[in-house]
């Protein structure tokens, strides 16, 4: 239950931040960070496929109705949360995951992080840009905004990881 | 029977994967044909809520840029006021004048929200029905023209930026009397492009674009901006006009939105002609 109440938390936070910081900043360029996927890499290795989904959706929308994009988001966070068990089998450690620890950087290594959500954030931007401007002429500008963005979000991500995920201490 | 449900337990992830998807991108791409879906915008009031907060906070960061631009508008006002003007003839008297008749009531809203790196870019105002603000509004600044009201609440409402690729703004250039539609094509928040324009028109660089009244959403003879470029489009004979944008749409705070009071009539004039629409 206490599990339960620290992931609202989480939504709640990721959308405020997304909505009230990340999204009004302008950094020129086409530059558009996106942080929340990584509320749906962080949810339990244990929640089922449907369920993530689910709660993918809820963030998306949640992210639209802040940045006027009707659906946009949702549609980008959906596709995360649908590659994101693959994405785990593909990177999964030699004894595999330990379904009581959290999927973060200081529990598994900062190459795992890397790999997953660099992959994670560089298909859910792709799909976003795409979206967004739904035209075969307009590549060179998704291939940069993805490019730019991904960076600048790969960036922010880490930081998160190193500021607020610290390594539980071992007995 | 059995065969399906099996089908359907296999399969589930991915049918609600494509079911969640459907139900985003329908939203999505419907917005331009207006009347089906409204829902994942910032005009319901949590989210507005949150924003005003927001600006409560980070508004002060460009107070005094604004407060220029207030004064220059005022001493620009204050030019036409009657009590600044010197009687030149002591023997005149006061004309009721009843040959003009108030056709534009503009009113004052701020900018909560605001985004203009996306292809279409929309922003959220602190001005809703209760002001009287509707759909299909112009929206204007001190500067220039910035947009249509796309959406209503009680308290808010989202405006569909000139950086809108579905925008479509009648406008012309104000030497030439040149008319053609304003486009958003060129990913970059300080252009515009009127397209339209017939290439055997001399166009002037420099010269200024104005909106042209149609549909009544602008006054005719708002500013919109200055002609930059003429790009010749190949294998027509038109002009792609791109227009700098009067208004930095990046640093967008105070608007004024366009009240007027004779739509109804064009709208009803010109309702039953087809060739207009």
């Amino acid at each position: 239950m206490n599990n339960l109440l620290i992931h609202i938390i989480r939504l709640i936070v990721f959308v405020l931040a997304q909505g009230l910081i990340f999204g009004q900043l302008e950094f020129g360029a086409g530059i558009h960070p996106m942080i929340y996927p990584l509320f749906i890499l962080l949810l339990p290795f244990d929640i089922s496929p449907i369920l993530l989904m689910v709660m993918a959706f809820i963030t998306g929308i949640s992210v639209d109705f802040f940045m006027n994009t009707f659906g946009l988001h949702a549609s980008a966070a959906v596709l995360v949360a649908y590659i994101r068990p693959e994405l785990f089998r593909l990177f999964a450690p030699r004894d595999g995951y330990d379904v009581l620890k959290e999927p973060t950087a200081p529990e598994y290594g900062y190459k795992w992080f890397l790999s997953v959500a660099g992959i994670a954030i560089t298909i859910h931007h792709a799909w976003f840009f795409l979206l967004e401007h739904f035209n075969w002429s307009d590549w060179f500008i998704i291939l940069r905004k993805t490019v730019l963005s991904v960076i600048v979000t790969m960036f922010i991500l880490l930081i998160i990881q190193i500021l607020f995920f610290k390594k539980p201490k071992t007995i | 029977m059995r065969n399906l449900i099996a089908f359907f337990r296999r399969f589930r992830v991915f049918l609600i994967f494509v079911l969640l998807q459907l139900i985003a991108l329908t939203s999505y791409f419907s917005v331009v044909s207006y009347p089906r879906t409204k829902f994942f915008n910032s005009a319901n009031n949590v989210t507005g809520t949150l924003l005003s907060w927001e600006r409560e906070v980070t508004k002060y960061l460009f107070l005094d840029r604004e407060n220029r631009k207030l004064q220059a508008e005022n001493a620009e006002l204050s030019k036409k006021e009657l009590i600044n003007y010197i009687p030149v003839d002591p023997k005149t008297t006061i004309i009721n004048d009843t040959i003009r008749e108030l056709m534009i009531e503009k009113i004052p809203a701020t900018v909560i929200n605001s985004s203009y790196s996306h292809k279409n870019n929309y922003f959220t105002i602190n001005a809703g029905r209760l002001k009287g603000v509707e759909r299909k509004m112009g929206v204007v600044s001190s500067e220039g023209v910035v947009g249509i009201v796309y959406d209503v609440s009680e308290h808010y409402a989202v405006v569909q930026s000139i950086l809108t690729s579905t925008i479509n703004i009648s406008a012309y250039v104000g030497e030439s009397n040149a008319y053609g539609l304003i486009k958003y094509t060129e990913n970059d928040p300080r252009r515009v492009t009127l397209t339209g324009v017939s290439n055997d028109i001399k166009i002037k660089k420099h010269s200024k674009v104005f909106t042209s009244g149609k549909g009544g959403y602008f006054p005719h003879g708002s500013v919109i901006g200055k002609v930059e470029k003429l790009n010749p489009i190949e294998g027509e004979p038109r002009w792609d006009i791109i227009v700098r944008l009067e208004q930095d749409m990046r640093r967008l705070h105070y608007v004024y939105v366009i009240k007027n009071f004779l739509k109804p009539e064009l709208e009803e004039l010109e309702k039953n002609v087809d060739q207009l629409e």
